[in-house]
């Protein structure tokens, strides 16, 4: 299924496909190992709910997006989704989480994120578009919440680093469990 | 009077004195399994309910399959473009007969014993006829249950289980007046667009039913909401906002300084563009449907409750969401982008932006709301079998001075949960 959901990502939104030898892009060489650094980074800030840090991870005007579970790989803008926050919402986001008054996650979920089959699956000028696995364990309440999917981001290549230009996840389960909200960032 | 519930018939769960201006919820309304057993049975099996919008299936052969008080249906259209709702089981040994959540086709056919009927419900095909050549009557006795009643209002579907139920419209009531509001917003109708919400909260049905009425809780709860609504320059305010008994349990909330309206309402997080839109849309509309129905269509937010299972959010844009009860303390939520038909794919977008920020798990209100149930459902564990029994009641009398005196009651009122839960006692309380 994720197969046929990646061959259906809105063509405007992949990078444009350039024929190369090599992973270079934005004028140096990326590998996989600075994709997953990335990934885990990133990973680490949301469990530790550093949303400041994790704010800089997006190039300005970058989007953030959480699929619904019947995706079939439209486009944000013309279907529902769980999310689909533009730049000026994710900010907005970030300032709600570390409001002591945004109740759904005050106090804070305990969450415990796991990435893996990272790939890079095609790249651009300055962009590439990679995908991973994650596994979210949420806990609160006494309550434990399990979230599978699959990321698909476009990443924008810099000197210094990778940002997001796109972030997207894509749910693999059929609904949201029980009391498996998106309260925080998934 | 009928079950007891903790030493209380089902219709004395809901206490009102006038004249000590009480209105008390006894809390086994939202623990009981007996009371939810009740409700599966005298409301889910007696009432319309909604079930899926005409969109949803839009040709010949689409189909949908979804659970509802229960039961596993499939809402389909038929090769002659009927729309049909099938009791998803098939009719030989009972299995369910499709086991995709949607698709296009001409024939169910069940792996089992591989028994094949139209999407009209007819028995089209089944290994070895010959061995029911004798029976009279049988592929006809056999054909697909078709549910008791169906009937559409402005594109809503809905099903009863009783075929005794009284017309669909007679059940809406005054309810229809206003699902026909939101149906005229758009010059070539409203469809609802793929990209489904489906998620579950660990609360009663009844819990979000409450909520959705309550225009009490909107400042405190969604307090961060609220700021960032300020932060983008629109400032919300509860006053001129209101709370309407509509009859039948049927509920709502107008709502005039609660946020903008995508094409009617301006606010700046909408941007330029679409102000000027909302002058060009207001113009079309006026020119349509006259300028007092434009005006009452585009100049206030609602929040319609159509009893038991259908919330009609028409605030910024439209979602339609439909409540499932699995358990006492567990509730399935459904809930689809309800948009104007060809609408320009940047309006397009803005409203599915703004309204998915907003109203879903996954925006920045909607998870407080589910918070709120979710905590009343833990909280309320504390006083049941309390030594004083005094202790297991909700309070909503909010309101019921003003009441009193014949006032329109307002939204931050108790008014529109206090009618809904007269109905439901009267309904689930019945004898």
């Amino acid at each position: 299924m994720s197969t046929e959901r990646t061959q259906q990502v809105e063509r405007s939104e992949r990078p444009e496909q350039v024929e190369r030898k090599e992973n270079v892009v934005g004028g140096r060489t990326i590998t996989r190992p600075e994709v997953e650094d990335f990934l885990y980074r990133e990973a680490q800030l949301l469990d530790e709910w550093r949303l400041d840090e994790w704010f800089t991870l997006f190039e300005e005007g970058g989007r953030l997006e959480v699929a619904t579970t019947d995706w079939k790989g439209w486009d944000s803008s013309s279907a529902g989704s769980f999310m689909c926050d533009d730049y000026d919402l994710i900010r907005a986001r970030v300032k709600r989480l570390k409001s002591r008054k945004a109740h759904a996650e005050n106090p804070h979920s305990r969450t415990h994120r796991m990435i893996s089959n990272v790939l890079i699956l095609e790249q651009g000028e300055s962009t590439v578009w990679v995908a991973a696995n994650f596994i979210v364990h949420r806990y609160r309440d006494g309550g434990t919440y399990t979230y599978v999917g699959r990321y698909e981001h476009v990443l924008l290549v810099e000197d210094e680093g990778l940002r997001f230009r796109l972030r997207r996840a894509i749910p693999a389960m059929e609904a949201m469990d029980a009391g498996a909200r998106l309260s925080f960032i998934l | 009077m009928t079950e007891l519930t903790q030493g209380h018939p089902i219709a004395s769960l809901v206490e009102e004195d006038g004249e000590a201006l009480s209105f008390r919820v006894h809390r086994s309304a939202y623990r009981s399994q007996e009371v939810f057993q009740t409700e599966t049975s005298r409301i889910w099996g007696h009432t319309w309910l909604y079930l899926g919008h005409e969109t949803e299936i839009p040709k010949p052969g689409d189909f949908k399959t979804r659970t509802l008080g229960g039961r596993p249906l499939i809402f389909c259209r038929d090769s002659s473009g009927e729309i049909q709702v099938f009791l998803n089981a098939c009719t030989h040994r009972g299995t369910v007969l499709c086991r995709f959540s949607e698709g296009n086709t001409k024939f169910f056919q069940c792996f089992y014993h591989a028994w094949a009927f139209s999407n009209s419900g007819d028995l089209a095909a089944l290994p070895g006829d010959d061995a029911y050549a004798d029976v009279d009557g049988f592929r006809e006795r056999m054909r697909l249950r078709s549910v008791p009643r169906i009937a559409s209002h402005e594109g809503f579907v809905f099903i009863a289980f009783d075929p005794d139920v009284p017309d669909l419209l007679t059940h809406l009531g005054k309810a229809a007046h206003y699902m026909s509001l939101t149906a005229r917003i758009g010059p070539a109708g409203m469809e609802t667009v793929p990209g489904v919400q489906l998620y579950s909260v660990k609360g009663n049905w009844k819990l979000a039913v409450e909520n959705a009425m309550d225009g009490y809780h909107f400042a405190p709860t969604h307090n961060t909401f609220v700021g960032y609504l300020r932060e983008t320059g629109f400032a919300v305010t509860d006053d001129d906002q209101y709370a309407y008994d509509l009859g039948g349990g049927h509920g709502l909330l107008i709502l005039t300084g609660h946020n903008g309206r995508i094409g009617m309402v301006w606010e700046p997080r909408f941007g330029e563009a679409e102000r000027e839109r909302t002058v060009a849309k207001r113009e079309e509309m006026v020119d349509r449907l006259g300028s007092e129905l434009a005006a009452e269509i585009a100049d206030a937010s609602r929040i319609l409750f159509v009893f038991p299972n259908l919330l009609l959010f028409d605030l910024e844009a439209l979602t339609i969401r439909q409540l499932e009860p699995v358990a006492p303390d567990r509730t399935d939520v459904r809930a689809w982008q309800f948009v104007e038909v060809d609408e320009p794919a940047d309006v397009r977008a803005l409203r599915i932006k703004t309204m998915v920020s907003f109203v879903g798990p996954g925006g920045l209100a909607t998870p407080d709301d589910i918070e709120a149930y979710e905590a009343v459902q833990r909280g309320i564990e504390a006083t049941a079998d309390s030594a004083d029994p005094r202790f297991d009641w909700s309070d909503m009398s909010r309101g019921m001075a003003n009441e009193r005196e014949g006032n329109q009651g307002r939204s931050i009122d108790e008014g529109a949960m206090r009618s809904f839960w007269r109905h439901w006692a009267a309904v689930a309380g019945r004898d």
